[in-house]
């Protein structure tokens, strides 16, 4: 391979049989399917940020998906205090610190210099996604993988031409001059797209949310 | 986009031992690829000649047909393979029933590098999947070419009741430079195509094991060459489409591979050979056939400037040599 590939879903799929056998109190495929579309890519790209490799970065997205499916009974029923997002944060923070704390075992601690002290690497050394100034950044990212998940969604329920067009003209911001004259159709044809699409992407959203907002 | 097709170096770094096969008049070389459904070998025959070997063990059959049945899907498609340029051929089959695997020594791909001068320590096949990580886009006219070439071989296995089911960029392997659908491992008859198998992302969504659900795959891989973008885009378009001089074939392109994809099978192309005869009308439509004799009228006057402008300058060249001739005496 001459350059280097970037990970997509697939590279993380063939892995989900394994998994879900772990899953044993969230034997609902659809539900644990649901969840890793939603948010795989912004749980790797936290893991990635925070410093870990490609491949830890991947056991990371696993091991969340594993304490999320453990876990999630017990945040039902407190859910009143606090978000799903709040408390996926954390999962995702701890998940990272054990990376890190896994990958110290791993390697040699270099020798210690006369006065200096080495840590393990605990809570304290990874940095929270959502710190105070990386609040408003967190909770972008979480839309845009609500978005991104709900586009993937509705795909199959679209005509693909009125997807192209959506996409083009939405997520790609051309303006529908531009992808009336590329695609061959009318401007109306790029607008009745947007609203029709758009609609039903609203609706996932807004179902997604509900579920895993 | 990922190959399925592991290497021996993670297979040997995951720490499986690997047995080294025997097959009657071949020297085993060394292993070139693992995958779901088997293992393939580079080998050499008593002439000297490289060969892949596909081995299929009893306990690696976990393609969703029981091992017999796989190996019965061979069989019905040794034959065939050899009476179409685009398939792979296969040129024997060995094992089966009893024994505990079976084999099939198959032509080798290309060498990535050196085509088919073939160095076996180095050796690396050269499939559509690696040409894409090196180039990610076609040309148009290429993912014509290719994607008529294996419509064209899976309409001959429907003709013949075989359902390829696993048509992917890693499936598509080339011999002297053409394009070849490879992997007979899923290959099965029409009737007994009822198991969930495939690639991720190539599936139908009805499922695979029909003429359509073929179809679809072909269109998803004609989809991730021609766009570049991975098949679980689809059917998002690339954002530098109209900053690409082949924008508008790419466009008249999409609506192929549209027809070919669409979740309602019903609304797809009904076989491989009328999707055949789409891509053929596209490559000779008065469009494309202007724009290849402007091409051609273009590079022919290309051509002639070049000549033109070197008989100039030899012609002012020898000038000025007899001037300085003359001019020295």
């Amino acid at each position: 391979m001459n350059e280097a590939m970037p990970l997509t879903r697939t590279d993380l799929f063939p892995t989900r049989y394994s998994l879900l056998s772990r899953l044993e109190d969230w034997s609902d495929d659809d539900s644990w399917r649901d969840f890793f579309e939603t948010y795989w890519r912004l749980i790797y790209a936290t893991a990635l940020k925070a410093g870990l490799t490609e491949s830890e970065a991947q056991d990371v997205v696993q091991e969340t998906i594993i304490s999320v499916a453990k876990d999630l009974h017990k945040f039902e029923r407190v859910r009143e205090r606090g978000s799903f997002k709040g408390w996926l944060r954390n999962i995702i923070r701890w998940r990272i610190a054990d990376q890190f704390r896994k990958r110290m075992r791993h390697e040699p601690l270099p020798k210690a210099q006369p006065g200096t002290s080495f840590e393990t690497a605990d809570m304290a050394d990874v940095p929270d996604p959502a710190g105070s100034t990386a609040e408003a950044a967190w909770d972008e990212e979480m839309r845009a993988s609500l978005l991104e998940a709900a586009l993937k969604n509705i795909r199959p329920r679209v005509r693909e031409e009125y997807y192209q067009m959506f996409d083009l003209y939405v997520v790609k911001h051309w303006p529908p001059g531009r992808i009336a004259r590329m695609l061959g159709v009318n401007i109306g044809q790029v607008y009745l797209a947007k609203h029709r699409v758009g609609r039903l992407v609203k609706k996932e959203i807004r179902r997604l949310e509900k579920k895993w907002g | 986009m990922t190959d399925p097709q592991k290497s021996p170096e993670q297979t040997a770094s995951k720490g499986v031992a690997v047995a080294v096969p025997v097959v009657p008049d071949h020297e085993i070389i060394r292993l070139i690829g693992t995958g779901g459904s088997g293992q393939v070998w580079l080998a050499r025959n008593a002439l000297g000649t490289y060969r892949a070997i596909k081995i299929v063990f009893e306990r690696k059959s976990a393609c969703g047909l029981p091992f017999n049945g796989e190996f019965e899907g061979v069989k019905k498609f040794e034959p065939i393979s050899r009476s179409h340029d685009g398939l792979v051929d296969i040129l024997q089959v060995g094992g089966g029933a009893g024994t505990g695997f079976f084999y099939c020594v198959m032509e080798l791909a290309d060498d990535v590098q050196t085509g088919q001068t073939i160095d076996p320590e180095k050796y690396i096949p050269r499939t559509l999947w690696r040409d894409l990580s090196g180039r990610r886009q076609l040309p148009v006219g290429e993912c014509i070419r290719l994607g008529a070439t294996i419509a064209s071989a899976l309409g001959f296995m429907h003709r013949h009741g075989l359902i390829h089911r696993d048509i992917t960029p890693a499936n598509i392997i080339f011999v002297n430079g053409f394009p070849k659908l490879a992997d007979a491992g899923l290959v099965v008859e029409m009737f007994q195509a009822g198991s969930y198998v495939g690639t991720e992302g190539y599936i139908a969504p009805e499922g695979p094991g029909t003429a359509r659900a073929d179809v679809y795959s072909l269109g998803k891989v004609l989809y991730e060459i021609s766009t570049g973008l991975d098949r679980n885009d689809y059917p998002a378009l690339p954002a530098h489409l109209d900053r690409n001089r082949e924008g508008r074939d790419l466009i008249r392109f999409n609506k192929i591979v549209l027809k070919a994809c669409r979740q309602n099978p019903l609304k797809r192309y009904s076989s491989a050979d009328e999707m055949l005869t789409a891509l053929l009308a596209f490559q000779f439509s008065p469009r494309s056939l202007r724009q290849e004799k402007r091409l051609h009228t273009a590079a022919r006057l290309m051509g002639i400037a070049g000549v033109l402008v070197g008989a100039v300058v030899i012609f002012f060249l020898v000038r000025r040599i007899v001037w300085l001739l003359n001019h020295a005496g």
